[in-house]
């Protein structure tokens, strides 16, 4: 076939070129140029296609036969064939004293494959099934977005979606639709993550090349999943080839990556490892200032999947995933109250995770699933007499099975247990270690969360499906552990305790439990438009405590107990979904509510570090996040991407048991930090040939809330800001531009071997976007300031290869 | 976890970030409170009380005084002492009274309204000596070569926590340093009957009047200094860094360090000031707040919002001069302070000195060891 496999640019530069000199009909015949088109699947004509010449110097249609005829002098000439529906043909042609004829095969983009970075479940899978608020992104589309630092990072493309959004660039952690962090649920092959993030927020944990998909459940969350009351990312790995050896990886200025798939027993066993770690101790070496030579900030995350098919009915696999951080950084203090000179840090997570798969029938599999997972983080100083050794640690093991069961057309049924262990050490100041420093040993947590869930979507009738399901969670704290009793009557304080009562070892200390219903509908308009609702109740039971705009990777977590109830969020939702041209395009719009109750606050002065009575640091409030998402998205052809506005709004209100004393803004409903009313996105991608794509994304949000002061006041002769309301002003609107280009096997052979590169711009425009604004002394008052955290563009090249 | 190594997140952003003043920015509100800095220790007739009405702008800070107000402190024995006003707002406690370490103090105002305010018994702890003084030359390269913050060094302390009780520490210096010229004139008028420059329009030429006689200028420090002996107590406390002298010559450095054993409230209120001055800016701030009414509630409207603090504390004092040539790399220089302008001289009658006027940032008394 003559593609032309020039690139599009040495295309546009040879058109220039030739319409410079006008062509003018000789005396001598002139040849004709003969074609005929034709569907690439079925191979019948296209009747109707219109066939341009150079930039409509001579145009014409195909007939019923699918053929076309132009006559044009003697020279060099590039033609574009379209048709609706079809991806459109370039190509070149030479004219050289006689016609010219070739067939040209267009390919239909109506049944091409979906290569799009997102998709709401609606249409990828069928516009007809009732899941509401879910978005699948596969990797191979995230791939082609500008990057950050040319780090594929899965978090930062997930704030393209309407509804996804964080308090900041370099964040630790999402807000979906109003949520904190703390409300995701996280999972990479069913094992948790507790702590998204690199380099405290700068990049996502999840080593790309591993992954075969995302589910984002912003809404909608069927019944199996449980824990968490915002929503669930359910990150699948890969699943090894069991056929041929596979490998991948790239070269980046962050990190380096490698994956390769290795079939051990063809056809029943294979293997893959992918790994990724950062090199970035050259970053701080080569550009920045000489103290920071001597900071150390390095990464790794590694993710092994085995998997093994005995035979058709039984699939096992083994998933493991290990992320790390390291820094050592010259500081001064690391833990408030401690002298200390140098200070690391190191934190990850070790995750493993076993399936078995069993297939007794068409209609009936068992699902089984054993999770063992670890996040721990370190704190350390070597100082020699003020030395500090402070560990924290989340135990979670999980045992869940479930059966799917579709007796007919009509259901389909999914019921399973589940029981989660946590043990959680939330700090070990010093244990054993010969410092000055005292040995600080809070005591640990051990709870059980025990679930049952039966799902059921039931297709009432050609139109309308229903899918309603219920989940039961209890939760139990258990022993060992001791008990402050506090005056009746008084917020729990040192001064107002009057006792403590020991919990033995696993006695039940306090339990909670509760039904979350579940429940979407979908209603058919027509074959391509249709209306859904969705309600759900979720409960929360492990928390994480923190009062920084963003957590700390070191941040502490906590289960629900005496003291601290569980959150319960119920959300509503709405949708309509309208689809386009064959699936072309795709509009929709969906608006939510969500009211939670007990989530935490944290009273005037809040000391979290290290105390072991934090039920006298909190206080329990209200949430209210509702909003309003318009999407518009082209999912096939040469232009793919979307247009997304969303509205959305996140409130809270702590009022405490006691409000003379707890409550914070007066007792008024304030924004949360991550409350950005309007927000725009656009995410653009263009693949004019096989080897090159371009890609632009822009964002643009209000910018989030702060606390701004009403005055000033003086202590010993400096002036202080007077705050007295939380966050009544907002840092300046948010917007970015990002660019990339891929270039595809850029040789143009075929072989085993394929590289790419990836040039990116971020922050196009130099845009310097605020992450927060603060006041400073200045002459007789104060004066504002804002941080900007990436405040210029970022230009960056990575090189990745395929071996196949 | 509440304070993080701000630094370091600032040295890992220091590649890519920028913090800039906001221009543009409109204050959203405008509410102004009393403001009550009460200062009672153990020092002879130390112990002050300013009231003021906090300002609504953020620009300028000017305090409107609580004038004629009744002061008093009455202790947990019952014995009240009266404070005097000397100045408007200003109220001193009678020149032989001094607050003892072990006893409980409460805090009486009434206004020339009527309003009373009232604080909660705050008892004065006993302050530990300052054991070891130790001054460590330390470059930070995050400045430039030409920033007065690059070079410096660091005064770390030793001392002995007391084991009995949870104790909270504060340090606070001062700075003596001996000038030459006590006023710089642009256009070189300086009014010997005002005492100040005659007002002239900008001429790019500046005049410096030397002092008529030996002069100092007082600097305090600028960051609020504490510590709880949380994961320390009863231990000696080593190398506690309290302050840091600029290396910008080689000559003594004079100082004068004050160890104070302050109150838990006192302590909760300087870290409520500490996180919303010193500790913001960063990706991990925690909400900025101000602490109303720590231990001060107005008995005639107990919703009222009352600012500061009832502080009582004891102290122990240091005083020492720091060896600008000790530790310090022979490459290093030390970045000389440019006195600007030229000197102004002129012939008898006519007057060319200026005198040293007592404030609270100079004097003509010369500080307690003062070496020549």
């Amino acid at each position: 076939m003559p593609v032309s496999k020039k690139s599009i640019l040495s295309l546009t530069f040879v058109l220039l070129f030739l319409t410079a000199y006008p062509l003018a009909a000789q005396d001598f015949v002139v040849p004709a140029f003969k074609g005929k088109v034709i569907d690439s699947n079925t191979g019948m004509p296209i009747d109707g296609a219109s066939v341009v010449i150079d930039f409509k110097k001579s145009g014409t249609l195909t007939n019923k036969e699918g053929e076309f005829q132009v006559f044009i002098p003697n020279g060099e000439y590039v033609f574009k064939i379209s048709h609706v529906g079809y991806k459109p043909y370039r190509g070149r042609v030479s004219i050289a004293g006689k016609d010219r004829e070739m067939t040209i095969s267009m390919e239909d983009i109506t049944k091409q494959l979906e290569e799009v970075i997102v998709s709401s479940v609606s249409t990828r899978k069928d516009i007809q099934t009732p899941s509401l608020g879910v978005s699948i992104l596969s990797i191979k589309g995230i791939k082609r977005l500008p990057t950050m630092m040319g780090e594929v990072d899965i978090m930062r493309s997930l704030q393209t979606l309407p509804g996804v959004s964080s308090v900041g660039e370099g964040a630790n952690g999402l807000n979906i639709r109003g949520g904190n962090v703390d409300q995701n649920l996280i999972f990479i092959d069913n094992t948790p993550i507790f702590n998204p993030t690199h380099m405290f927020g700068l990049f996502s944990v999840f080593a790309s090349d591993a992954i075969r998909e995302l589910e984002l459940y912003k809404g909608g969350v069927p019944a199996r999943f449980g824990g968490r009351t915002a929503s669930v990312l359910d990150i699948k790995m890969t699943e090894p080839n069991l056929e041929k050896f596979k490998m991948q990886g790239g070269i980046g200025l962050v990190s380096n990556r490698v994956m390769a798939e290795i079939p051990v027993i063809k056809e029943k066993l294979s293997v893959l490892v992918a790994g990724r770690a950062s090199f970035n101790d050259f970053l701080f070496k080569w550009f920045a200032p000489d103290n920071i030579k001597s900071t150390r900030a390095n990464f790794f995350d590694l993710a092994t999947k085995v998997f093994y098919r005995p035979d058709k009915k039984n699939t096992f696999s083994f998933s493991s995933y290990f992320s790390r951080d390291y820094y050592r950084v010259d500081s001064l203090f690391s833990l408030e109250n401690v002298i200390a000179k140098q200070t690391s840090f190191d934190y990850g997570h070790t995750n493993f995770a076993l399936s078995w798969n069993h297939y007794f029938n068409t209609k009936t599999s068992l699902d089984v699933v054993g999770v063992v997972s670890d996040y721990k983080s370190k704190t350390s100083s070597v100082d020699t007499v003020n030395a500090i050794d402070l560990n924290n640690k989340v135990s979670y093991k999980n045992l869940k099975a479930s059966i799917d069961y579709q007796p007919n057309e009509a259901h389909k049924i999914n019921v399973g247990l589940s029981a989660v262990r946590y043990d959680i050490s939330p700090g070990r100041l010093n244990e054993g270690v010969v410092s000055r420093i005292a040995t600080v040993l809070l005591p640990d947590e051990q709870s059980w969360e025990l679930a049952v869930h039966a799902d059921d979507e039931f297709k009432v009738n050609k139109d309308f499906t229903i899918q309603y399901g219920l989940r039961y969670a209890q939760f139990l704290s258990i022993g060992p552990t001791a008990i402050r009793k506090y005056a009746e009557g008084q917020p729990p304080s040192d001064a107002s305790v009057i006792g403590v009562e020991n919990v033995a070892k696993g006695s039940v200390v306090k339990s909670y439990g509760g039904l979350e219903p579940r429940l979407t509908m979908k209603y058919s308009l027509s074959e391509s438009s249709s209306l859904k609702f969705g309600y759900n109740r979720m409960q929360q039971f492990l928390q994480l405590l923190s009062n920084n705009t963003t957590p700390l990777p070191t941040a502490r977590w906590t289960t629900a107990n005496e003291y601290i109830k569980p959150q319960i969020s119920d959300f509503l939702s709405l949708g309509y979904f309208k689809t386009y041209n064959e699936n072309v395009w795709e509009t929709s719009l969906e608006a939510y509510y969500r009211e939670s109750k007990n989530i935490l606050d944290y009273v005037s002065g809040s000391n979290l570090q290290l105390n072991p009575n934090i039920e006298t640091q909190i206080i329990e409030g209200k949430g209210r996040a509702y909003g309003i998402e318009l999407m518009l998205a082209k999912k096939k052809g040469e232009l793919t991407g979307w247009v997304s506005y969303t509205f959305a709004r996140s409130l809270q209100q702590t009022i405490g048991d006691f409000p003379q004393l707890q409550q914070i803004n007066n007792g008024n409903w304030f924004p949360s930090n991550y409350d950005k009313p309007h927000n725009l996105n656009m995410v653009m991608n263009i693949q004019p040939s096989k080897h090159h794509s371009f890609s632009l994304t822009f964002a643009y949000n209000t910018g989030r809330p702060f606390s701004s002061p009403s005055g000033l006041y003086e202590v010993a002769g400096k002036k202080y800001p007077v705050y007295t309301s939380r966050n009544n002003d907002r840092i300046s609107d948010y917007h970015r531009l990002d660019f990339s280009w891929t270039i595809y096997n850029p040789s143009m052979k075929d072989k085993r071997w394929e590289g790419s590169w990836v040039f990116t711009i971020y922050n196009l425009y130099g845009r310097q976007n605020a992450y927060s604004v603060f006041f400073k002394p200045y002459y007789q008052g104060v004066r504002p300031y804002e941080l900007s955290v990436f405040a210029s563009p970022f230009v960056s090249l990575t090189y990745n290869f395929k071996f196949l | 976890m509440k304070k993080f190594p701000i630094y370091f997140v600032l040295l890992i952003l220091a590649v890519f970030a920028c913090v800039n003043p906001i221009k543009d920015f409109v204050q959203v509100d405008a509410q102004s409170f009393l403001d009550i800095e009460a200062d009672l220790n153990d020092q002879p007739g130390g112990s002050v009380v300013k009231l003021n009405m906090s300002s609504k702008s953020l620009q300028s800070g000017v305090m409107a005084p609580v004038a004629k107000a009744g002061v008093s402190v009455t202790d947990d024995q019952g014995v009240k002492v009266l404070f005097s006003e000397t100045t408007n707002g200003n109220y001193t406690c009678p020149k032989d009274f001094k607050g003892v370490a072990g006893r409980s103090y409460q805090l009486n105002i009434q206004t020339k309204e009527g309003k009373v305010y009232q604080s909660s018994f705050e008892k004065m702890q006993d302050v530990p000596d300052i054991q070891q003084v130790v001054s460590q030359f330390e470059i930070k390269d995050n400045f430039g070569k030409q920033d007065q913050r690059r070079a410096g060094f660091n005064i770390l302390v030793d001392f002995q926590d007391s084991p009995n009780e949870v104790n909270y520490y504060q340090w606070n210096w001062k700075h003596y340093e001996k000038i030459t010229y006590c006023a710089f004139c642009d256009g070189g008028n300086y009014d010997f009957v005002k005492n100040q420059c005659n007002y002239n329009p900008p001429s790019g030429h500046l005049y410096r009047y030397v002092c008529d006689g030996n002069c100092w200028d007082i600097s305090f420090n600028d960051d609020i200094s504490i510590f709880s002996d949380t994961y320390v107590n009863g231990q000696r406390v080593v190398g506690k860094q309290v302050a840091r002298a600029p290396y910008d010559d080689k000559t003594p450095y004079y100082f004068e360090l004050e160890q104070r054993s302050i109150t838990k409230t006192a302590y909760t209120f300087f870290l409520s000031l500490a996180n919303v001055i010193q500790n913001s800016g960063t990706f991990f701030d925690i909400p900025a707040e101000t602490r109303f009414s720590l231990n001060i509630k107005s008995t005639s409207n107990p919703d009222e919002k009352i600012l500061g603090v009832f502080n009582v504390y004891s102290v122990k004092k240091r005083i020492f001069y720091i060896d600008r040539t000790k530790g310090v790399p022979s490459n290093e220089f030390p970045l000389y302070k440019i006195i600007p302008g030229e000197t102004f001289t002129c012939d008898f009658p006519c007057k060319s000195t200026v005198s040293c006027f007592e404030g609270p940032t100079r004097t003509k008394i010369a500080p307690v060891g003062w070496v020549q």
